[in-house]
Parts: C-alpha cells; structure tokens; sequence
C-alpha cells in the first residue's frame, strides 16, 4: 500500500454508521459504565488492605 | 510489535506472532529454572553481568554473585551477551530468521543497548539521595536511578531511527522489543510473586482492582474511540477497528488481532501499529516524569496509570519500570523509602489483565463483522480466541504460582532463599527491559508523522490519547488504588 494509496483511502466517502454498530457502541458503553459501578461499590465496601 | 513498523508493507505474519509469543515463554522459563537450581545450592546464573551506579566506570560492572567474582566485570558483560546471543539465535531460527543476520545484529543492538544502560548509571545520572552523592564525592545528580539508563537506551534508538535510518535497518532483524519484553514479563512473575508474598492481602487486593482496567480498555475506551475514528475523522470500519483497538486495548497487539478478526487487509492494523509505537514512545518520555511530580504521594495509582495509559507492553511495563524508580527516589529524597517492586507489580497486573482478554474482544468483532457488516463464508470461530490469546502469559502465570508456592508453601530454607533465585533472574529481566527501549527507539521513524496520510491518524491518536484516555485513564486509577501506598522498607 502505498502513501499516495493510503492517503486517497483515508479521505474517501465517510461510510455511515450501520446500526450494528451503534449497538456494538452503546452497549460496550452501557455495561462498561455499570461494570464500573459495580466495581467503583466493591472498592467502597472492600477496601484494599494493607 | 516486532519489526512491524519496518517491514510497513509486508503482510503480517500473525503464525510467527504465535510463535514469538511460546518462545518467550520458553527463554522466559528457561531463566527462571536456572535460577531456580541456586535453592539447591547450584548458581547456574551468578556470572550474568550487574551495573551499578558508578563515578569510575572500572567500578561498574561486576558478576551477580560473588562465587564467580573471578570473571570480573568485563568477563560477566562477556559471558552476559554468549549466554543471550546462543539462546536467542536458537529461538529466533525457529520463528524462521536469518541467524546469522541476527547474531550480527544483536550483537551490535546488545552493545548500544548496554553501553546506554552503563552511561545511565553514572553516578551524574543515577545518584538520588544525599548520602549517595556524598558516597560518590559529587555535589549534583539528575536523580534518575540508574533505571535512567532506559531513557538513555530510548534515546539511542531514536537518533538511529531517525537519523541513521539505513543502520536501523541494518539491525531490524534483531529490533524485536515484543519479543524482549514478552520474555522479560514471564521472568517478572518471579520478582513479583516474591513481592506479593510478603504482603499477600495487598496483592489480592490489587489483582481484584485489575478487573478495572479490563472494563476501562475494552468497553469505555474501544467504544469512544471507534466513534471518534468513525463519525469525527470519518474513517472507513477497516481503518477505525485497529485504531481503535490499538488506541484503547494493548497496542500492536490489539491492533493486530482485531485487524485480522474483521479481515482488514494486513497493512492496515500493521500502519496503525507504527503509529502506535511513535506515540508511545512520546508517552514513556513523558508520563514517568509527570507520575514522579504529581503522584509520587499516590505511587499505586500512579502504577496503575502507567499502564492504563501507555500503550504496547513494552513500553507500558518499561515506563512502569522508570516510574517506580523515579517515585521511589522522590520519596526517599523526602524520607519515605517504600519496599521495591510494587508500583511495577500493579503496572504489570493491569497490562496483563488488559491483554488476557484480547483474544476474546477480537472474537466479538470477528463474530459482529462476519455475521453483519461483511457476510462471507469465512465465520469467525471460537478457537480464534485461543489462536489470539498471547500464550506468554501463560509463562508469567506459571512463574508467578511456583514462586509464590516456593516462598509460601515450602519449606523455610526455600523461602529464605527464593529472593537471591528471584534477583539473579531479574538481572536478565532487566537487560530484556533494556534490548525493549533501545528496539522501541529504532522502530520510533518520527517522519512517519510526517509523510502524507498519516496525520489524519495521528490526529485521531493525539485527540483520542491526550483527550481522553490519559485523564479517564488517571481517574479510574485515581479511584481503585488512592490513599494505598506500598509498605515500607523494613
């Protein structure tokens, strides 16, 4: 691949988001922000011990 | 990481990544069993070469232990670079090198690698507290430790990279930091089980904090960055998942495996990977001296940051490395000398808990991709996440639970004895720490920022990093590990 190759790629047509992959994103998002909830809890109530 | 960034246009070769990964299990568990034989009595290992800090350079150099002293410290540098050059030939004709071109090589990368560790560990450099400056009759130091000796190594590999590009290349077939710093992690778990041993609620409690940085990585950064790479820059899928993943999860690593698991065409994860490995050597510049200023009171979340927020293993566990250095000279400078080995002990467990899931991530693209966004009869299949899977883990799991077994679950002799096995396989760690950052600056080419194209990336890069994964990266840190320091040096 060459330089004039990439850089023709990297300024071609934007492809919109599918909604697969707004899924792929909302839900990492989602259960990622309630994992660390969840773990941000478990820190509070067991703390780290010396 | 590899050669990656100098065979830019050559396919990836993710076999020989597999088998980069068992080898350095196999050097990794290699050492550890030689040095294991010193419990018996035997030192298979006490002629490796040790530098320490120094105001006359015919003072630097010494065996490990003092049995085979009559080698002398040019004898045990000697014997350090056999030893090293034999194993790792024999390894890298398995992956399909030319070993001869190798050995030349190595044997030139290992000279400017170790001569930059010796540079750094003079005392101008190295020298941190007071009674130490007094010992080497010097009024001023750059207070760097001799781990300084990385920086320099660093910095050796950049003005080879870019401005003797034809030497760089000339030494590409032994610039392999993955390799180092794989090997260099499996021989770790030894260092770090003799830690943990002694405070093993702490270390419980820290490897349960590590759960953080697999949500952190996967689910928070990897979405945010592929939307950036996508509806901000306008990237195209095939360009924005190994972005993303290089950007979020674990460098080269990531960028790979989920390149490969969306069917990207192979140059692309491999231009994002030199993409990667520039920026992190920007962040190892950088980042071990702002923890050093600004956390060295906090030194567990600064650990933690590092590896949260360095991406490549090489230069995270490297940049753990310089930062436990720094803040342990900082804070003996102001009285506190805490035990070694923690602030790299949480650095580690983070990256390693990152990479464990790898695999996995890129089965879930795999499987979204093959199945909805570029049908194909070629399915992603669960044993993928075996074939990603860096096995090398598997090494620094096995040395971390025979050495914990031998300090905590033998006899007294054992374990009074463990920690002198520990330190002489920690010399080898420390030269494969070395051979990483000298690797990581020859593969640094910074023109590549420049060449057409690439800004767009990285730009992403910038914007994603210094925007966003840095700060999420010191609040999460901030979170789990404030107000917990390592216990004390008795």
């Amino acid at each position: 691949m060459s330089q004039t190759d990439i850089r023709s790629e990297l300024d071609a047509p934007v492809e919109p988001l599918l909604p697969i992959e707004k899924k792929l994103i909302g839900w990492s998002l989602g259960i990622g922000i309630v994992l660390l909830v969840v773990l941000i809890g478990f820190n509070h109530f067991v703390p780290i011990k010396i | 990481m590899s050669d990656i960034t100098v065979k830019v246009a050559e396919p990836i070769a993710l076999k020989a990544r597999l088998n980069e990964d068992w080898l350095a299990l196999v050097i990794g568990l290699l050492v550890f069993a030689l040095a294991l034989f010193s419990l018996g009595g035997v030192d298979l290992l006490g002629w490796a070469v040790n530098t320490s800090v120094y105001i006359d350079v015919s003072s630097a150099l010494a065996p490990i232990a003092k049995a085979y002293a009559w080698l002398g410290g040019g004898g045990a540098l000697l014997a350090t670079y056999a030893a090293l050059l034999v194993a790792l030939s024999i390894g890298v004709s398995t992956l399909g090198a030319d070993v001869k071109k190798f050995a030349v090589a190595f044997t030139a990368v290992f000279a400017i690698a170790y001569a930059s560790w010796i540079v750094g560990s003079y005392a101008h450099i190295a020298a941190v507290t007071p009674a130490e400056q007094q010992k080497f009759g010097i009024g001023w130091s750059l207070k760097l430790t001799n781990e300084g000796g990385y920086i320099v190594a660093l910095l050796s590999g950049l003005i080879i990279a870019n401005f003797l590009p034809g030497f760089a290349n000339w030494l590409k077939e032994a610039i392999r930091p993955e390799l180092y710093i794989k090997i260099a992690i499996v021989i770790l778990g030894a260092t770090v089980a003799v830690t943990a041993a002694g405070r093993l609620t702490l270390a419980s409690s820290l490897l349960l904090r590590g759960a953080a940085a697999i949500v952190e990585a996967y689910l928070i950064y990897w979405a945010v960055i592929y939307y950036v790479a996508r509806k901000w820059f306008g990237f195209s899928r095939e360009w924005s998942v190994p972005l993303a993943s290089g950007i979020s999860i674990c460098g080269v690593a990531a960028a790979i495996a989920t390149g490969g698991a969306i069917r990207a065409r192979p140059a692309v994860p491999v231009l994002v990977s030199s993409l990667v490995v520039v920026f992190a050597v920007v962040e190892v510049l950088i980042l071990p001296f702002l923890a050093q200023t600004f956390l060295w009171h906090e030194p567990l979340v600064a650990g933690a940051w590092i590896g949260l927020a360095i991406k490549t293993d090489g230069a995270a566990v490297a940049g753990g490395g310089i930062t436990e250095s720094l803040i342990m000279a900082k804070a003996a400078a102001e009285g506190i000398k805490y035990q070694p080995g923690w602030i790299l002990a949480t650095t580690t467990t983070v990256k390693i808990f990152i990479d464990i899931f790898i695999g996995v991530w890129a089965f879930i693209l795999g499987y979204i991709w093959t199945n909805y966004i570029d049908k194909g009869p070629d399915k992603a299949k669960p044993i993928d996440i075996w074939q990603r899977f860096p096995k090398f883990i598997l090494g620094f799991v096995l040395v971390f639970a025979v050495s914990l077994w031998l300090a905590l679950g033998t006899t007294p002799e054992v374990a009074k004895a463990l920690p002198a096995a520990a330190s002489e396989a920690n010399v080898f760690r420390v030269i494969f720490f070395i051979l990483t950052f000298f690797s990581i600056g020859v593969l640094s080419d910074f023109r590549k920022l420049w060449q057409q194209g690439f800004g767009k990336l990285a730009a992403v890069y910038f914007v994603s990093l210094f925007g966003f994964v840095i700060w999420v990266g010191l609040l999460i840190s901030w979170l789990f590990f404030s107000g917990f320091k390592p216990p004390l040096a008795s």
